[in-house]
């Protein structure tokens, strides 16, 4: 009894003195591209502007086109200015602002995709891979050549786990279908994405996917009148004819969620240590769809529907599938994951046990690919 | 055979923008001013052309935005032409805070056209069909009428030119400013055809390149149609042979740049500065030797 008094006295105190709630909430934003981009950095800067508008009392900021390297001088620069929550938007701020966490104890960091923290930085990550699975049921039932084209940033875990979910889906359609990968290692290059697409297509790939920042794939796409799908923007109106549908995010979910707990004072530059956002569609941080509110294109709806696969041993259309399987991973205990066991890797490993679901960590160090992945791939164990 | 189509179709394609803003900086630098701001002034090129076409609602006037991005070129143009000719100074040093200022410049005006889509697209062909045409013309020019030898003469010798009644700050000054509306063409080129949007930072150093091809093709205007042919072709074979060619692809990439410090080391063997022009990069001053 007295030590439980003792120990609200001593909880009232730190939140009285070492974690006085800022009068002013400031939050910072370090994005690596342009907000422009219509992609990656444009989807943080969205989320950005919609939290400013949900959290009364909140002022934020941000830089844009931040290199790696200078993520330490931009939060110095930040920090002064009287930032007290920072968000850096890139795996490769990862070192620096763990490294900028120790230098301002005070100030609260938020690090998008990593998997470093202290007790001032968490980590934070709306991920695609369910939704990966179902573009890749529908490009597995639209490929006619059996060849489905992927234009990939970095050969790093993020995207070997997003590659082998769409090669999953693709495989679970059309169980001889390929899908074939390019790396173009940049984040936002339209240049490169434009003559990788042009290359796969040269290759006989009539269906095109990406993890790339811009809209360029789908634009070089839709030139050769090939279906295409979008990727973490609205980036229908870029090819309504041509987008089938995609991965869209909605960062704003997690930056209001973060920043209401920085103000209610459930978060402080103490405890964030093992705090870890992992939001998926359950959480309504990503979803399906050629443009915010349109899952499947109509134009693609009915060829779809004709199109079946089989699940247990029963026929039933893609279009089903994706809509049966996207219900059940938004509802609030998802009964079904891509990476459910047993899957083997492109080598023949066995790499979950059957019955066995990856967990969040395994899916950040993921490093082979599913079978169907075509091309060389970095870092890949044998 | 197709496979060969198609990687002509991709080397053009890609190499259309190195040939229009590699013939302009040639026709600088025949004129005896080194412009490094190519990058700069294609991303201005790239932003204005992109403004006029998407005009009020994506239904701008395509020729009128070809028309500006080649105004915005030579107005960036002249600026290093005032700094260079008419002040004198380092023409290198000027280039360089150019292609920093355009990118700059076009990025902050920019901000309201990110990541609006272009709806009237036109076709690729006669941007590189133009191209070609115009290496040919300036090929002409340079070697066959007066215009040409004064302006050549005005990059080898200033002195002599000026002894001849020739108008050197005058033919210089004429000279930046088509090489600069060529690099602003060759912008446009980018937010009009090849990727019809605008972003900050989309001239993703192809002005750089065209600098380097420049030099790479001896200052000649024909050699650059295959210069920037073989840069194309190089570039698109980074990803066409990613996975399939026992080298690995980054070295396509590289090879440009490679090639072009293999062509400045063979022409200072055999005791020459490439084709470069005498003058090139020297500001005259009437009276001096």
């Amino acid at each position: 009894m007295r030590k439980t008094w003792s120990m609200g006295v001593l909880m009232a105190l730190a939140l009285g003195f070492g974690m006085a709630q800022p009068a002013n909430l400031k939050a910072c934003f370090i994005y690596v591209g342009p907000i422009g981009d219509v992609g990656w950095t444009y989807a943080h800067d969205e989320g950005r502007r919609a939290a400013e508008k949900a959290i009364p009392g909140l002022t934020t900021q941000y830089v844009e086109s931040v290199k790696p390297a200078d993520t330490l001088a931009t939060v110095d620069r930040l920090v002064a200015g009287g930032c007290n929550v920072i968000f850096t938007t890139s795996f490769d701020f990862m070192d620096q602002t763990l490294e900028a966490a120790k230098k301002h104890p005070n100030v609260i960091f938020a690090h998008a995709s990593g998997f470093k923290r202290a007790p001032n930085m968490l980590t934070y990550m709306a991920d695609f891979y369910q939704i990966y699975y179902l573009n890749g049921l529908m490009a597995g039932a639209l490929t006619k050549s059996g060849k489905v084209g992927y234009v990939a940033a970095f050969p790093i875990p993020e995207l070997k786990r997003h590659i082998s979910a769409f090669a999953l889906g693709v495989r679970a359609v059309n169980p001889r279908a390929t899908v074939n990968v390019k790396w173009i290692n940049a984040w936002y290059s339209p240049v490169k994405a434009r003559e990788a697409a042009e290359a796969l297509m040269a290759e006989g790939n009539d269906i095109l996917a990406f993890t790339e920042d811009t809209p360029t794939v789908i634009q070089t796409a839709a030139r050769r009148r090939v279906p295409s799908f979008s990727h973490y923007n609205s980036m229908y109106k870029y090819a309504p004819d041509y987008v089938v549908s995609g991965q869209l995010v909605d960062w704003s979910v997690i930056y209001i969620d973060i920043l209401k707990k920085v103000q209610n004072g459930t978060y402080t530059p103490k405890n964030l240590q093992n705090v870890d956002y992992w939001w998926l569609a359950r959480e309504k941080a990503v979803m399906l769809g050629a443009q915010v509110g349109m899952p499947i294109n109509p134009k693609f709806e009915a060829a779809l529907k004709k199109a079946t696969m089989t699940v247990n041993g029963k026929k039933v259309s893609v279009y089903n599938r994706v809509m049966e399987l996207y219900k059940d991973i938004q509802s609030p205990n998802p009964k079904w994951d891509p990476f459910t066991g047993p899957i083997r890797d492109r080598n023949g490993v066995l790499r979950v046990p059957a019955g066995r679901k990856m967990t969040v960590k395994e899916l950040n160090e993921m490093q082979w690919v599913a079978p169907g992945v075509v091309g060389p791939v970095p870092d890949e164990p044998k | 055979m197709e496979e060969i189509a198609n990687a002509l179709a991709r080397a053009l394609s890609f190499g259309t923008p190195l040939l229009i803003a590699c013939l302009g900086a040639i026709l600088n630098e025949r004129a005896g001013v080194v412009n490094l701001g190519v990058e700069g002034m294609m991303a201005l090129g790239a932003l204005a052309g992109f403004a006029v076409a998407y005009g009020s609602a994506g239904d701008g006037n395509l020729g009128l935005a070809v028309l500006a991005a080649m105004l915005a070129g030579a107005l960036a143009a002249m600026l290093h032409g005032f700094v260079t000719i008419t002040l004198q100074a380092n023409q290198f040093v000027s280039g360089l805070a150019l292609s920093m200022v355009g990118l700059g410049t076009a990025g902050l005006l920019g901000k309201r056209f990110e990541g609006l889509p272009l709806f009237n697209q036109p076709p690729e062909w006669p941007f590189t069909l133009g191209a070609i045409m115009l290496a040919v013309l300036l090929s002409f020019v340079f070697y066959a009428t007066r215009l040409g030898l004064s302006l050549r003469s005005v990059g080898e010798n200033p002195a002599a030119a000026d002894l001849l009644g020739l108008n050197v700050p005058a033919l210089r000054y004429a000279a930046v400013a088509a090489g600069g509306a060529l690099a602003g063409l060759a912008g446009a080129y980018l937010s009009l055809v090849y990727r019809p949007s605008w972003t900050d930072g989309m001239t993703a150093g192809l002005g750089w390149i065209a600098v380097s091809l420049v030099i790479f093709v001896g200052w000649s205007p024909l050699r650059a149609v295959f210069g920037a042919v073989f840069f194309g072709l190089l570039y698109y074979l980074q990803f066409r042979l990613q996975g399939q060619a026992a080298i690995p692809t980054e070295v396509f990439a590289s090879l440009p740049y490679l090639l072009v410090i293999l062509v400045l080391a063979l022409s200072g063997l055999r005791g020459q500065q490439g084709n470069a022009p005498e003058a090139l990069g020297k500001p005259y001053r009437r009276g001096e030797r």
